[in-house]
């Protein structure tokens, strides 16, 4: 019988090249983890952006509060009120001592006769 | 395949391929010929351009002390595209607000996404307000932060502050003159919303930081502001007179100290406020000064060589026939040198020295000294006055200007004026700030300008003498004296000029103007009465000014720490009060 008439052999090799699958496979994985770290860093973005906005409103409310804080104190320490405070009795003026006050010029002597001695108390603080 | 099968195939795929050609061409003419177009639009709905607001500068005292500060308040505003349920907005929005809510709601119903719903609004209610609607889960109201400008003294120092307008704009005073330094300069962003109108951050464009505005650190001592207008305040109310001003000023470098005139305003409210008490009459009205005036022609005679110390003159015992007039003295004099014409205010002495000097040298003191032009002062609205060159002059003139009438000039060019006497002849420009001062701590000081040497030293030495003299017994200003100090000054008492031309009968405006202490002052001070509600017996600058210029200048000695020089003097009382009392005693 001539060779060339016999059946052929049944193949014995896997057609499926294993090599190139696993290629195939890791390139896969590799846009797939390429895609999904894109969308994770896109998405931590958007979430420190949001972050950063609400920092952002958190300094400015902080601000504004220490701004209004800062126009309170400046109203309460300004001078018609402290004298509003003063004549309610609500705080009171205590003399300082002559002797309490550092003095950059020399304090001139108060003596008995009424004579004007400028921001010197000789009478003790009550 | 049969021909028939063929013919399908090409018909399914010409079809298709026009299809996709119809499909591609509008994709065409969608991305590249209306690219600009849909580009504008998507921006305009996506992207907004964000003001970043600029903080309006500080203005201080020159020991820092707060004179005009910002207060954060919200514009709160509505988008209409953004809200679900209108009904339950308008109810928490009008609560909040003090709203009506059927107004509220109207507004929301016009569908516009920038509906503002009121301005200046408290920090405090907003966050309450964005606490409710974050737990209620309703959106579509905004805030921006704005802020109004705030005036912790109210009326102390209204004149010289200023005020803003409703554009945030300076319109008088110190706001108005520093207004390219304290307005700073707004910021923007761009940058794109989501469709619930929040900033995604992210997309963030372009981004200018604001330039806040400059402090502006003033000349003012607001210890001695406050004893400046406690002082006139008292006269103000006691005396009754149409208008008070006082100025205190360095007379070294021409510093204001302090500035008030009454009546005022409270800048906090200047919409409530009559234009008239806006007014800083201290720079804007012109008043005849009175006897204030004549240590413009002491000095120039002195300096031109026409008198010296020794020099006598006849003041006519009292009646001085001049011009088709007659010029009196209060009493009638005989022969005084210049010391005494100045201590005893004759004015038949002072015409006759302008008449030594002639009209133009006059003329040219009277200039020199400052009168006639504006000095400079970093305030609206200064007025130079009025001094008439001698071509038009009648021929009383010469007699009159001399005891300061036929002249008008403002209370800040006497008080100048005075400084030149007090600092040695030297005319200094009026300095209001001090210093500008950056956000980043950069300081520009304003240095203290000497506009022209009026006299000599020793000639302002030989007036400031006659003026110490003033304020001694036997001078006009007895009532000026300070305890423990030397005291120089004039007084004045000028008719006051009528709406009606001529002088209004019984109506004066007086006036004292001094510094202290004498042998080196540490301030000059002017008090002006404009028609005080006392007898014309009474209507003296020596009688109604000199006590108020006493009691700042002591207060102020104890405020500066000035140690007294002089031995003591017995206290004088108040000869307006003494004879307010004395009346009263004998109803």
């Amino acid at each position: 019988m001539n060779p060339a008439l016999q059946p052929a052999k049944p193949q014995t090799s896997n057609p499926i090249q294993a090599a190139n699958l696993v290629k195939f496979v890791a390139l896969a994985f590799l846009f797939g983890a390429i895609g999904l770290a894109y969308v994770f860093v896109k998405n931590q973005q958007f979430v420190l952006a949001e972050q950063i906005r609400k920092t952002e409103r958190q300094i400015r409310n902080v601000q504004s509060r220490n701004e209004v804080l800062i126009a309170k104190v400046t109203e309460l320490s300004s001078r018609p009120m402290l004298q509003k405070r003063v004549s309610e009795k609500f705080i009171a003026v205590v003399a300082i001592t002559g002797d309490k006050i550092a003095r950059l010029t020399p304090p001139a002597t108060a003596v008995a006769d009424g004579v004007m001695r400028t921001a010197f108390n000789s009478e003790p603080a009550q | 395949m049969r021909k028939a099968e063929k013919m399908r195939i090409v018909i399914a795929c010409i079809v298709g391929a026009m299809l996709f050609t119809i499909v591609s061409a509008r994709l065409v003419d969608l991305h590249v010929s209306k690219h600009a177009e849909y580009s504008r639009i998507a921006a305009e709905k996506n992207t907004v351009r964000q003001t970043i607001p600029a903080k309006r500068g500080l203005i201080l005292d020159r020991n820092g002390d707060k004179l005009a500060v910002n207060l954060p308040v919200h514009t709160v505003f509505a988008d209409a595209s953004h809200i679900t349920d209108a009904e339950a907005v308008s109810e928490l929005v009008a609560r909040y607000l003090n709203l009506k809510p059927s107004d509220v709601s109207q507004k929301i119903g016009t569908g516009g996404k920038y509906l503002v719903l009121k301005r200046k609004v408290p920090d405090e209610t907003v966050l309450k307000m964005q606490a409710e609607m974050s737990e209620r889960n309703l959106r579509g109201v905004y805030t921006e932060i704005d802020s109004i400008r705030a005036y912790p003294n109210n009326s102390m120092l209204g004149h010289v502050l200023g005020y803003l307008n409703h554009e945030r704009k300076g319109v008088q005073g110190i706001e108005r003159t520093m207004e390219k330094h304290l307005a700073g300069e707004d910021g923007y962003r761009y940058t794109e919303r989501d469709r619930t109108g929040r900033e995604i951050v992210l997309y963030r464009g372009q981004e200018q930081e604001a330039k806040h505005g400059k402090n502006i650190r003033l000349t003012i001592d607001m210890g001695l502001q406050a004893i400046l207008e406690e002082e006139i305040d008292a006269t103000y109310r006691d005396l009754k007179p149409h208008t008070v001003n006082a100025i205190m000023v360095d007379p070294k470098t021409g510093e204001i100290l302090a500035m008030a005139s009454r009546p005022c305003f409270d800048p906090n409210n200047p919409g409530s406020s009559d234009p008239e008490t806006m007014k800083n009459r201290s720079i804007i009205d012109m008043v005849e000064p009175g006897s204030t005036f004549k240590i413009v022609v002491a000095a120039g005679a002195l300096n031109e060589g026409k008198v010296d110390e020794k020099s006598s003159i006849f003041c006519e015992n009292g009646r001085f026939f001049y011009g088709g007039r007659t010029l009196k003295d209060h009493h009638g004099y005989g022969h005084m040198n210049v010391h005494d014409i100045l201590v005893k205010s004759s004015n038949i002495g002072c015409a006759k020295m302008a008449m030594m000097m002639g009209s133009e040298k006059f003329h040219e003191y009277v200039r020199r000294f400052g009168f006639g032009e504006r000095l400079g002062i970093d305030l609206p609205g200064e007025i130079p006055g009025l001094v008439h060159p001698p071509s038009r002059w009648d021929k009383l003139t010469i007699t009159r200007m001399p005891m300061g009438h036929s002249v008008a000039v403002t209370p800040l060019q006497i008080t100048m004026g005075m400084s030149v006497i007090a600092n040695g002849g030297h005319l200094m420009a009026p300095q209001i700030v001090k210093s500008i001062e950056s956000q980043d701590g950069a300081v520009e000081r304003q240095q203290p300008k000497v506009v022209r040497e009026v006299i000599p030293e020793k000639t302002a030495h030989f007036i400031s003498n006659a003026l110490a003299g003033v304020t001694q017994t036997g001078g006009t200003a007895t009532f000026a004296r300070v305890n423990g100090f030397n005291v120089a000054g004039k007084t004045g008492t000028a008719q006051k000029v009528s709406e009606k031309g001529g002088y209004a009968p019984g109506k004066y405006v007086v006036s004292f103007v001094g510094y202290m202490p004498a042998e080196d002052p540490r301030f000059v001070c002017l008090v002006m009465v404009d028609d005080a509600q006392v007898s014309s017996g009474l209507n003296y600058g020596g009688l109604v000014a000199a006590p108020i210029f006493s009691r700042i200048a002591e207060r102020s000695a104890r405020h500066l720490d000035l140690v007294p020089t002089q031995p003591a003097i017995a206290l004088q009382p108040d000869p307006i009060t003494v004879l307010f009392d004395a009346e009263e005693a004998t109803r």
